[in-house]
């Protein structure tokens, strides 16, 4: 019986072919807003953006527009539950959401080593500390950019010497490109000598991050600027504010690529058994019983969609894990990124897909009046 | 011993206002081994009347009794099964899967039975034998003749075994020679088989080879002896 579902859908190969490209298609588009979705997902929660706070300069929302005196660090350090304070330069080549988006993070090279989930792939921290023009590069703007370690890479105004290449177990950071705080702070342009773009704060096992946080701004509300300080993935959700509602939206998109796989294959197979009505008949005379007509019908739709989903999924996967994606605006970035989940999502996806399609033209091959249909020419 | 018997059966087809009966409280008995010919002029109900028997239509009233059961008090799953195990239904126009090779066509009711793949080739090859078409198992229907389809479609009535094959006009669309051949063939499996024949046909000398011959006239079954006699 495998042979006749199989072979059936052999006979008509151009449909067949037709019907899985377009499943393949769709299941791609649906993985792609799906990876999106995760990495939103992602920066908005997890340890690193739950249990950290960015200090930022208040009302303020474009990195070259804070500007907070690099000594806050010490004042902010004093705050109960805050273990410790970076202070970080931020420069980014558009403030703008894009699609290429190029970040830097200027601080500390021993304190980057220390606090930042990041392991270094190639190069060595020792290069990365003495060296004044040293970077380290993010694995995704490696990939994307082509850069390895020993080039120099040179955007706008600030030119710096890679010298090493980082992965990270947060995957937005991987999007980032860290050289030393006093590099960035002299940047012809930037003019940021004794001042920083923000602080992150990292907190003490059983501290509260909300209560620090209004502490913080409290505490520095007395200084020369005041401050606004979020978790950090709040931060990084509000400074992405524009691009989440999108994101938002492409949600919908990911609806409308299962509705086109449902209704593309539904189409398929219900054509496919209408014109074969007579031979499911024929079946059903021989001694196929009708629950077993309606397998051999779901088998076909779902092997449509399923074959068809299954390569766009793995497709949409492939092109992830190379390609390095990523959205970003003002300083903060999303990254598309290829996931176990997705993967999984997306068979499953298309196996219950590939079952509702089928049901109304199985129930047609099975409930066919035997007689009538063998009386047709 | 009777294998087929039907008890009063009737069926009526609605068409717009107008009901036609075809067949009204019939009677009939085919013993075990039989080969019975049924004439009879179009629309009298040759074909509903197999379609009964075949479980593949039912009947507004009366019972029809098949090898001991009662084929008209099955549901329709367990009609299916008792049609793979006991019956076989050789079609007009050979109704073969176009898909599927000879073979493949032939050996689909085996799949429906209990079999080891061993039990299930040897009927295969059994069949395909007893209709001469051994050496064109692999060949599609497309690339078959029609006589050669017709009894494609024969072996796989007679594959999986069953009590009774019901045949409506398997002559009717093949030329004078290849009909030749499929009549030697259904006589063959009729005497060396010992299968229970059920045919319909519209050719008085098809008709001739059956061991009984039935004319279906209004509703009421003749003798065909007797008809040719008061003609
Ligand atoms: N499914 C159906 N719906 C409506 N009417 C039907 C149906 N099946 C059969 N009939 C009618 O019932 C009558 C008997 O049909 P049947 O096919 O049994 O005749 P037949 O004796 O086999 O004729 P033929 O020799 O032309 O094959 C005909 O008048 C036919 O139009
Ligand atoms: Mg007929």
């Amino acid at each position: 019986m495998t042979t006749y579902v199989l072979k059936t859908l052999w006979r008509h190969r151009t449909r067949t072919l037709l019907t899985v490209t377009g499943a393949a298609v769709a299941m791609f588009v649906f993985c792609f807003v799906g990876s999106v979705q995760e990495g939103l997902h992602r920066l908005t929660t997890g340890a690193d953006a739950d249990r950290s706070l960015i200090v930022f300069q208040e009302s303020r929302f474009c990195p070259t527009s804070s500007r907070l005196p690099e000594d806050y660090a010490r004042k902010i350090k004093a705050v109960p539950g805050v273990r410790e304070v970076m202070p970080i330069q931020v420069w980014t080549n558009n403030c703008r959401a894009s699609l290429d988006i190029i970040v830097f993070n200027g601080a500390d090279p021993d304190q980057i080593r220390r606090t930042r989930p990041i392991k270094l792939t190639s190069g060595d921290w020792q290069t990365f500390s003495s060296r004044r023009d040293a970077a380290i590069v993010g694995r995704n703007v490696a990939r994307r950019r082509g850069l390895k370690q020993g080039d120099q890479f040179s955007i706008g105004e600030i030119s710096v010497k890679v010298t090493g290449i980082f992965e990270s177990t947060v995957p937005a950071e991987e999007n980032l490109i860290y050289t030393s705080l006093a590099f960035l702070q002299y940047t012809r342009g930037l003019d940021a000598a004794g001042l920083v773009t923000q602080h992150e704060v990292l907190l003490t096992e059983d501290a509260d991050p909300d209560r620090v946080a209004a502490e913080i701004d409290a505490e520095l509300r007395s200084g020369s600027v005041a401050t606004r300080t979020r978790r950090k993935g709040a931060f990084q959700a509000n400074t992405l504010s524009d691009l989440v509602d999108l994101i938002g939206l492409a949600h919908w998109l990911g609806y409308a690529c299962v509705a086109l796989v449902l209704s593309l294959v539904a189409t398929t197979t219900v054509m496919s058994v209408q014109d074969r009505i007579k031979e499911y008949a024929v079946l059903q005379t021989i001694g196929v019983r009708p629950m077993r007509a309606l397998r051999l019908v779901l088998a076909e739709s779902t092997l449509l969609c399923v074959l068809g989903g299954s390569g766009g999924t793995l497709l949409a996967l492939a092109v992830l894990g190379t390609g390095g994606f990523a959205i970003g605006a003002e300083g903060a970035t999303i990254s598309f990124q290829p996931s176990l989940g997705l993967a999984v999502t997306g068979v499953l996806v298309s196996l219950v897909v590939g079952v509702a399609a089928g049901i109304a033209p199985a129930v047609q091959a099975a409930s066919v009046s035997i007689v009538t249909a063998l009386r047709q020419a | 011993m009777t294998l087929v018997e039907l008890r009063g059966v009737s069926k009526s087809f609605r068409k717009g206002d107008e009901t036609i009966t075809p067949l009204d409280h019939v009677d009939l008995s085919i013993a075990r081994g039989e080969f019975v010919s049924l004439m009879g002029p179009s629309g009298t109900g040759k074909s509903t009347l197999l379609n009964l028997v075949s479980g593949i239509d039912r009947p507004d009233d009366g019972t029809i009794i098949v090898g001991g059961t009662e084929v008209t008090a099955l549901s329709r799953s367990k009609l299916a099964d008792w049609r793979a195990a006991n019956l076989g239904y050789i079609f007009q126009t050979h109704n073969l899967i176009p898909v599927l090779t000879a073979y493949e066509n032939v050996e689909l009711p085996t799949l429906l039975l209990k079999l080891t793949s061993a039990q299930r080739r040897q009927r295969v090859e059994l069949a395909l034998e007893a209709v001469g078409l051994s050496d064109r198992a692999d060949h599609y229907p497309r690339q078959l003749s029609g006589g050669q389809e017709q009894r494609v479609g024969i072996a796989r009535a007679i594959v999986a075994h069953p009590q009774v094959v019901v045949a409506d006009e398997p002559t009717g669309s093949l030329d004078a020679e290849t009909s030749e051949q499929v009549q030697t063939l259904l006589q063959r499996l009729n005497k060396e088989l010992e299968i229970t024949l059920l045919m319909v046909t519209h050719d008085s000398d098809v008709a001739a080879i059956a061991t009984r011959q039935l004319v279906l006239d209004h509703g009421k079954f003749l003798q065909r002896d007797a008809v040719v006699a008061a003609g």
